[in-house]
């Protein structure tokens, strides 16, 4: 067991676990944020995605080891994000198991991108399954969600 | 008995090995009660006219969901029934989500598109019960007529006297007796919501919020969790296992699953990690399996043609896997007198029966809580994870959840079978058909022990709607590997042969697909309808089908640009849309499973093993694979239809046709992918 020192959410938080624990078990096991959904364990499906220093990453694939500097972000560390808002707007969701990890993934084009255009889209989430097929709907609550950001209601 | 001595230690975690033995039968599964079972009593706090609905004293209107929701949208649609009824707004109706129990709730599996069919009815019959008791309740105090007293926005109003909220009326409501007062369902022309509502899943502020909770996140604390050592090729037996666990690892309980070594710890890391480095040695089994011999001999199986068609063509079609976003887990703690299970199932009910004979207890000892289920496509009525789970809990005494990670998921799943379709017809002057055939060889149902009689088979794929005699024929070859319930199960593989082939005799006598098949449909039918519905909102296609199943029917028309699925519109008559955004929401995703099976999903077998191991190579569709997709809603008179697997049979052969028609014809599934 090995103490690593973790900024997640805003807080300073402690976890004890083996050294090479994906982060994803750490988060959900030790902190209790079972947001960030396990789908693939290999990087592949990102339904874990979650921002570490601002960028869309997959805690699945990430070490407790290599993330203890960084700053990292759940979908519980957002608070009626445009992105939850234009998710639920145009009720994009079925059984909503890979949502936690597109609308983080968007969290962060939009960062990048105010404006994304469908190439921009298809691009940032091209990794991200969605197995009940929400992708019309995805697509159209992330332009939506860049008009909610840019102060449009 | 599991002592300390006999945990395997892994970096300070508890390990425990449990053994599985191969077996579990799925039998008792499709067996369901019709009819809903007894009323339990309503007490003084509260007015619980059927195990349905009740309203509390404090005014709240609780809906029990009697299915689970696997994304299907069942606790949506049972929302939007009850606020009907009720006259509350959809989102002031709380969810309870029924345990498995089939006397109290009647049947509780999801499959076959059923959901609505069963539901609709009595949760609306529950919810205007209830709101016509209150009514009466009010009209006694004011001593009125209850004609002329009104629900409305959870008050019941008389222009004589002052609105009465629900809560006041509770207690005075739940003391009459219901046979006396007459109910009556809101007429539609009255309906407020029902087909009208804009409002969205109830589910959806806890999954955008990460608050919705899924079988992992089910579990009691203390919960231990188990992963599972598989058998590397199929029908593999452990030979031998490390030395480290070997003494007390051999823990066999009747009828929990595929088979392999449950390896137990206080954490998902570990288990892995344990599961990972155990070494086990397999026999038996068939190491050489190659699912491209068995799609060979299929073909051979093909009865011969006694008369020779006009056209004839043969469509090899793949092993498809389920792959729900949630991988498959399950956890049960049995203790001396009970069993508990938490698990994203797709049949409460049938598994608390099921778990009772396997188990030799009375159901009133097996309690079975569903959870939201990430994605069930089928999969998730079997049994498999749950008799794990239970082996597990058995074997340590603790809760145990058993979870499969993506490579158990993809490699250890109930296939949809592969099969091979040889369809013939004879054409009249007009270049229409005037006799067709249709053989299909293909495999049982493993899982579902019935789907071994062709007949059942027939039943399940035979829905060709159009006016050309002929017929289809099912030879039924011994399945390879497990195989079971896959999205419209053999629908998905017999309509999609019929309408490719149907598509290809219109492109060869130069006839447009819409206008050839309108030739074919009845006038007045609902077929006709939505496929005149979706014409007219789509133009020109260069792919269409349809489907009539379930009590509903869908029309799909593609346009295809460069090689590609562009354009789909999906014109859907289900009667009446309960919750519209959830009917688009299900042919929209049931069009994607199109999209990815059309484009290049399938299973492969190697080597004895299934050659995927998660989306990195199960080439499932992404965003940018995605077509526009518009569907249509076309209202009719029909009682309400059955939705969620209407959309694929149909979506797949018109996109498949779609790209046929600028490119070369459809022999298979994927299209232009050599097939297994």
């Amino acid at each position: 067991m090995t103490r690593y020192r973790l900024h997640v959410n805003g807080k300073r938080r402690v976890v004890d676990v083996p050294g090479g624990t994906p982060l994803l078990w750490a988060l959900r096991e030790e902190l209790g944020l079972t947001g960030p959904r396990y789908g693939c364990g290999v990087g592949a499906c990102g339904a874990c995605v979650s921002l570490i220093d601002g960028e869309a990453r997959r805690p699945c694939v990430e070490a407790v080891d290599d993330v203890h500097d960084a700053r990292i972000t759940t979908i519980e560390g957002l608070d009626d994000h445009p992105v939850q808002q234009a998710w639920l707007e145009l009720d994009v969701a079925q059984c909503g198991y890979c949502q936690p990890g597109q609308i983080m993934t968007t969290v962060a084009l939009l960062r990048r991108r105010a404006r994304p255009d469908d190439a921009d889209i298809d691009e940032a989430l091209k990794d991200n399954v969605c197995r009940c097929g929400t992708y019309p709907r995805i697509r159209a609550a992330v332009h939506r969600a860049a008009e909610i950001a840019r102060g449009r209601k | 008995m599991i002592t300390r001595r006999t945990l395997l230690q892994s970096t300070g975690a508890l390990v425990v090995g449990v053994q599985l033995s191969a077996a579990g039968s799925l039998s008792a599964i499709a067996e369901t009660r019709d009819g809903y079972g007894a009323e339990h009593a309503p007490d003084d706090a509260a007015l619980a006219p059927t195990v349905f609905v009740r309203v509390d004293d404090r005014g709240r209107v609780v809906a029990t969901v009697p299915k689970p929701d696997t994304g299907q949208g069942v606790r949506t649609m049972a929302a939007v029934l009850v606020a009907e009824e009720l006259a509350v707004e959809v989102d002031a109706v709380l969810l309870e989500q029924a345990p498995g129990d089939t006397a109290r709730f009647g049947p509780q599996t999801i499959q076959n598109s059923t959901s609505s069919r069963q539901l609709a009815e009595p949760l609306r019959r529950a919810a205007a019960t209830a709101r016509c008791l209150l009514v009466e309740a009010a009209a006694r105090r004011w001593q009125v007529p209850a004609a002329a007293c009104t629900a409305r926005r959870g008050r019941v109003e008389h222009p004589a006297h002052r609105p009465l909220p629900y809560r006041a009326l509770v207690t005075d409501a739940a003391k009459l007796d219901p046979s006396t007062v007459p109910v009556t369902l809101t007429p539609p022309e009255k309906w407020r919501l029902i087909g009208r509502t804009a409002a969205g899943r109830s589910d959806a502020k806890d999954i955008v919020t990460g608050r919705a909770k899924y079988g992992a996140e089910s579990a009691p604390s203390g919960t231990l969790i188990a992963v599972v050592k598989r058998p590397p090729w199929i029908g593999a037996q452990p030979d031998t296992i490390g030395e480290s666990v070997v003494a007390t690892a051999r823990l066999v309980a009747p009828g929990d699953g595929q088979g392999g070594f449950a390896v137990i710890a206080e954490r998902t890391a570990a288990a892995i990690a344990a599961r990972d480095a155990l070494e086990v040695t397999w026999t038996g089994g068939t190491p050489e399996a190659d699912s491209r011999n068995w799609l060979a001999e299929l073909e051979a199986a093909l009865p011969p043609v006694t008369t020779a068609p006009d056209v004839q063509r043969v469509y090899r079609l793949p092993l498809l896997a389920h792959a729900p976003m949630e991988p498959l887990n399950a956890t049960a703690h049995v203790t001396e007198n009970d069993v508990t299970v938490w698990a994203p199932t797709q049949d409460p009910g049938g598994l608390r029966t099921l778990l009772s004979r396997l188990l030799a207890l009375p159901e009133s000892q097996i309690t079975v809580n569903p959870t939201l289920a990430g994605g069930g496509f089928g999969r998730r009525v079997e049994p498999d994870a749950v008799l794990e789970a239970i082996a597990c809990s058995k074997a340590v005494n603790r809760p145990v959840t058993v979870k499969w990670t993506r490579d158990d998921d993809t490699r250890h799943d109930s296939y949809r079978p592969m099969s091979v379709h040889r369809l013939g017809a004879t054409l009249g002057a007009d270049g229409l058909p005037t006799g067709r055939f249709h053989q299909v060889v293909t495999w049982p149902l493993t899982v579902v022990p019935v789907f071994a009689n062709p007949a059942i088979v027939k039943a399940s794929g035979d829905h060709f709607p159009y006016a050309v005699p002929g017929d289809v024929t099912v030879t039924l070859r011994p399945a390879p590997l497990r195989t079971g319930f896959w999205r419209s199960v053999y629908a998905g593989q017999f309509g999609y042969a019929e309408e490719c082939f149907l598509s290809e005799l219109a492109r060869a006598g130069g006839h447009d697909q819409v206008a050839f098949r309108r030739r074919l449909l009845p006038a007045g039918s609902r077929l006709r309808a939505v496929l005149d519905a979706a014409a007219d909102h789509h133009g020109y296609a260069d792919g269409a089908a349809c489907h009539l199943d379930y009590g509903s029917a869908i029309a799909v028309l593609v346009s295809a640009v460069a090689g590609r699925p562009r354009r789909v519109t999906a014109a859907v008559d289900v009667g009446v849309p309960v919750h519209p955004s959830g009917v688009r929401a299900q042919v929209e995703g049931a069009i994607v499973d199109a999209v990815s099976t059309v484009l290049g999903a399938q299973i492969t077998v190697r080597d004895g093993a299934v050659v995927q191991s998660s989306f990195r190579d199960y080439a499932w569709a992404r965003i940018g694979d995605c077509p526009e997709i518009e569907v249509v809603l076309v209202p009719s008179e029909a009682p309400i239809g059955g939705l969620g697997e209407l959309a694929y049979p149909p979506a797949a052969a018109a996109i498949a046709s779609a790209l046929a028609a600028g490119g070369d014809p459809v022999e298979g599934m994927p299209y232009g992918v050599p097939v297994g």
